[in-house]
């Protein structure tokens, strides 16, 4: 496929800058809380479009992963004092084999059936999660408050050293999601995407492939998981195994432009900021003001701008579905 | 313990009829459409909501207000696909996917800005109370619920397979092209299946709410089931609907008796997982 | 120039000369205004919870007006208009919604004390938010008073700045086997067994463990030991296997939703054990407001009732105000959430600063009188240690006419109580 172009490649560097600089702009918690979770949803939604938008396999359930990133790099560290960096990794890779787990028996499902099948495998880890003792259960895990440092992957007097790890996850996210668009890899993927008869006669191997894209999708969700944890220091299973989180994440892939490499993070940079504006503004009153535009706003957004923001700017494939 | 037995069959066959009545008209939209409609739990909860208004404002037992809920469901549903659905109908599959979660999460809070999200219950319906059967409990608004389901869903069965709309409805989902060659007019197909499906779950809203307590959130919790069991009956299939709703009420009940309670949604998702792995179309999908 | 455009011109200019008016006299006003203290307040108000998060915003409202205005009323504050030792300067509750989930809790615990410039942070009702905003708030060292949360390990963190006022879920659970043994004297009825349905999130399972860790020590059998998700369509395999098991009394913890729905099935199945033990959500408005009489009977844990009345006359005043401005009568949770106001200002006037370290300063010394408070407590004072409220402790309700009577301890019991549970009418 296309390499970045120099506009491309310099857009990305201008981006990159500001955003590097914005917590020194905006020096209040708040601002930077923002920003952090326009990260965190940025990457899952970039991790979610290399197994949806790319291979066509429209997940409802990526809180599964982001949940067992979480909770195994937490479990890892009150039980066994595991460094959370180690279990980040080791998060990352639980997740991922248990997404081709998953992946391997559902590997000839589409469209609907795929997405309900994903809903009912988050539904049961959750479930499962919610009764198992060894991690707590319902009552979750609480992170032991430890001494500042980037070693211990927690810090308590700035969110500046979050803010950045998270950037990172972000931009890691982007290149893999960039190596697979434009790899073979990639070139598969959409075949899959396109048609598993087509991809088969192309000499694709459909399974393996699939699970590929499942588990470098999980793989990068449960990094977020991970940092979530560390940056919240509580887990539950309300708040890191619940439906409505698989949920946002795909809004934020399909209204920022699912099948672009930019467009979930995007997408993240303005849902984002209306949730949690809407929400400062109008959550006290308790009158659902604040969600009924958050859902005017996605209804919108689907009508008359399907193809995501991206689609604005994208001249690359006008054809119709 | 075979009384306990008869007991948790007769409320998992109650359950199921409710859910087979629900789900009915989500499949007709998904199979003629390929539409999720994500808001259809939220339909659900309009049609309890004009039920219990018409209740408390105007004495109206639920049982009459059914055509009430019918008529307003069923227009919402056309107002809906005219000037939202349709619109989005030749866009990428995720638009469609996510342009009805708008909706959802649109009519759930307005609910809330409307009439608060304080509880609300019909107290004493027309028919209500239990009837002992033996040692037998069955509750007599859930088992009106469970004949109107099975009424409805015999009207929608012969309204598909006598009517000329309907044998029209049947042709569109089965093959859009072909269908449109032979001079149907898909879209008003589309319109009126849309239509037909909502109105549908304002009945099961008018029946749920002479037993359920009614709030804006309630959609939610219906919905996810009702998906499954449409995925489980296969898209398309009213039959299949039918039986699954059955099939998920029998298993919420009988797997959280027997097994755990605790467990007892994941059951139910395990069962789909598991047709699905299966039989890919469903049970009863093409 | 035309005649229309000429009279555009000159209503232009009369808009711009009466707005700098406006401001003009705005700015006068804001200047003249004494200083207004700002209080966090994080509660669910939207989403699931959003009828408690509103009804112990209620709670709240209510406090600051009382400390605002002049009341002559026995509570700290209310007979003199604001905050004396700071020039009558008045509370200003900022409110943030949580929507239930904690992460929101730690953001705006942060936005709150950082940007709208609270001094001081209450709530937020669910435990799991509690935690992760009073974890912000010990970050950025400013006091965090909680009159709402019963999760024990709130106060088990070592926390300098938070503060608790409220029982804990162990006194709660404790209180339900201590009253078990008080009734088994008093009707010299036999009970052994009980069977704990609880709501499976954070709250409803640690009490779960509670009441299994007390029936041991009571020396209870427990037969069945329920956790099921909220919201639930249906509850007849939990009913089922309840009545499989036979308790003698049922300890149920949930929140609004299911106590509606297990209310109605229990009903419709005829499950009536000798008593059913119940918590939280059988204390808000909207439970009475729809079962109505099924209610009835039912017995739930709370530190607060309106029949305290006899013994506080106080008790019935602030009834009566919150009558008046809500057209309802005080519920337990509101009276809970009524609480924290009174103690963070009553601390901040005692200190005579707004400062973060006098306030927790002011707050460890913290010792409101029992005749100060609506709550049946002997006062409010804070253990040096867990700065949780020593004298905080929990009565048992009844509902009986719909509306809830204290029955325990039976020695501050108004009615008797109804016991053991009477058949359901049909």
């Amino acid at each position: 496929m296309r390499s970045l172009s120099f506009k491309q490649i310099a857009l990305c560097l201008i981006a990159l800058i500001l955003v590097a600089l914005f917590p020194l702009a905006f020096s209040k918690p708040f601002p930077q809380h923002v920003m952090i979770l326009i990260f965190m949803f940025g990457t899952m939604a970039v991790a979610w479009n290399i197994m949806g938008g790319y291979a066509g396999m429209f997940s409802f359930g990526q809180v599964a992963f982001f949940g067992i990133g979480a909770y195994t790099s937490s479990f890892l560290l009150i039980t066994y004092h595991v460094n959370p960096w180690i279990g980040l990794i080791i998060g990352g890779l639980i997740a991922a084999l248990v997404g081709a787990a998953i992946g391997y028996p559902c590997s000839n499902l589409r469209g609907h059936y795929f997405a309900i099948a994903s809903i009912a495998f988050g539904e049961i880890v959750r479930t499962h999660f919610n009764n198992w003792k060894l991690i707590g259960a319902a009552e979750g895990m609480t992170l032991p408050m430890m001494e500042e440092s980037f070693e211990n992957f927690m810090f308590h007097s700035s969110k500046l050293p979050y803010y950045y790890i998270m950037l990172a996850f972000l931009i890691i996210s982007l290149i893999v999601c960039y190596f697979v668009a434009t790899s073979k890899m990639g070139y598969y993927f959409r075949a899959i995407k396109e048609s598993h008869d087509v991809a088969k006669v192309l000499g694709v191997n459909v399974v393996q492939y699939r699970l590929i894209a499942i588990m470098i999708s999980a793989f990068l969700t449960a990094m977020a998981g991970t940092f979530y944890a560390q940056y919240v220091l509580y887990l539950d299973p309300e708040s890191v195994l619940i439906l409505p989180i698989s949920v946002q994440i795909v809004l934020i892939s399909m209204l920022g432009g699912a099948g672009s490499i930019m467009g979930p993070v995007i997408g993240a940079a303005i849902l984002i900021p209306v949730s949690e504006v809407t929400r400062v503004m109008l959550g006290h009153k308790g009158t659902g003001i604040d969600m009924i535009i958050y859902g005017t706003l996605i209804t919108l957004i689907s009508v008359y701008q399907p193809k995501g923001v991206w689609g604005l700017f994208s001249n690359v494939g006008k054809r119709t579905r | 313990m075979t009384d306990q037995l008869v007991q948790q069959i007769v409320n998992g066959l109650l359950i199921g009829f409710m859910y087979s009545l629900i789900a009915i008209g989500l499949t007709l939209i998904w199979g003629v459409m390929n539409i999720v409609n994500f808001a259809h739990g939220d339909f659900l909860m309009l049609g309890m909501f004009t039920s219990f208004w018409l209740y408390t404002l105007y004495g109206v037992d639920p049982l009459f207000s059914i055509p009430v809920c019918t008529a307003l469901l069923f227009i919402l549903g056309l107002l809906i696909y005219r000037y939202i659905v349709s619109k989005v109908m030749k866009g990428p599959m995720l638009a469609q996917l996510v342009v009805t979660f708008g909706v959802s999460i649109f009519l759930a809070n307005l609910a809330v800005f409307l009439w608060t999200p304080d509880f609300r219950l019909i107290e004493k319906p027309l028919l209500h109370g239990t009837w002992d059967i033996g040692e037998i409990k069955l509750s007599i608004p859930k088992f009106v619920a469970t004949i109107g389901s099975v009424i409805a869903s015999v009207f929608v069965f012969l309204f598909l397979k006598r009517t000329k709309t309907g044998k029209a409805i049947l042709a569109t989902e089965m093959d859009r092209e072909a269908a449109s060659l032979m001079g149907i007019n898909t879209e008003r197909i589309n319109s009126i299946s849309f239509a037909l499906g909502s109105a549908l779950v304002g009945i099961a809203g008018a029946f749920l709410s002479t037993y359920y307590y009614i709030y804006p959130q309630v959609g939610g919790t219906f919905g996810l089931i009702a998906f499954c069991v449409v995925a489980l009956g296969g898209f398309g299939s009213i039959e299949g609907a039918f039986i699954a709703g059955i099939i998920v009420g029998l298993a919420q009940t009988l797997g959280g008796f027997f097994i755990d309670p605790a467990y007892k949604f994941a059951i139910v998702f395990l069962i789909y997982l598991i047709t699905v792995w299966i039989r890919p179309e469903g049970l009863l999908g093409w | 120039m035309s005649r229309k455009e000429d009279k555009m011109g000159t209503k232009k200019l009369w808009v711009i000369v009466f707005s700098l008016l406006l401001v003009l006299i705005l700015s006068v006003f804001v200047y003249a205004q004494p200083k207004v203290i700002k209080i966090g307040a994080i509660y669910p108000l939207t989403g699931n919870l959003a009828t408690t998060g509103l009804d112990c915003k209620r709670g709240v409202e209510m406090a600051v007006e009382i400390i605002n205005g002049k009341y002559d009323l026995s509570l700290p504050l209310a007979k003199t208009e604001g905050l004396p030792n700071l020039g009558g300067a008045k509370i200003e509750i900022i409110f943030a919604d949580s929507k239930g989930d904690p992460k929101n809790g730690m953001a705006e615990a942060e936005r709150l004390v950082t940007q709208e410039k609270v001094v001081a942070v209450i709530g937020a009702y669910q435990s799991a938010v509690t935690k992760t905003a009073s974890q912000a708030t010990e970050r950025l060292k400013i006091p965090y008073v909680c009159s709402d949360s019963t999760s024990p390990t709130l106060t088990e963190r070592g926390f300098k700045y938070f503060f608790r006022a409220e029982c804990t879920d162990t006194i709660f659970a404790k209180n339900q086997f201590e009253f078990l043994e008080d009734i088994k004297k008093k009707t010299k009825s036999k009970i052994e067994s009980v069977a704990l349905l609880y709501e499976n999130t954070e709250w409803g399972a640690n009490v779960g463990k509670e009441e299994q860790k007390y029936a041991k020590e009571f020396k209870y059998k427990v037969v069945a030991d329920i956790p099921y998700s909220q919201n639930a369509t249906d509850v007849s395999s939990e009913a089922g296997v309840l009545m499989k098991n036979k308790p003698d009394v049922l300890l149920h913890a949930s929140y609004i939703t299911d106590a509606i729905l297990y209310t109605k099935t229990f009903k419709e199945l005829g499950f009536s054990p000798k008593g059913f033990l119940t918590m939280a959500g059988y204390l808000e408005p909207g439970y009475l407001a729809t079962v109505k009489a099924d209610g009835n009977n039912m017995i739930v844990r709370s530190t607060f009732a309106l029949d305290l009345a006899k013994r506080k006359p106080l008790v019935a005043q602030v009834n009566e105000l919150y009558k008046k401005k809500y057209g309802m009568e005080m519920s337990g949770n509101a009276a809970r959430s009524f609480t924290a106001p009174f103690v963070v200002a009553e601390a901040i006037d005692r200190a005579k600063s707004t400062e973060a370290e006098a306030v927790t300063k002011a707050l460890m010394a913290t010792n409101i009188p029992g005749d100060q408070i609506i709550n049946p407590w002997k006062g409010i004072k804070f253990d040096p240690q867990t700065h949780q409220n020593i004298y905080a402790t929990g009565i048992l309700v009844q509902i009986q006419d719909e509306q809830y009577f204290t029955v325990w301890p039976f020695d501050t019991a108004s009615k008797d109580i109804v016991w053991p549970f009477p058949r359901w009418k049909k």
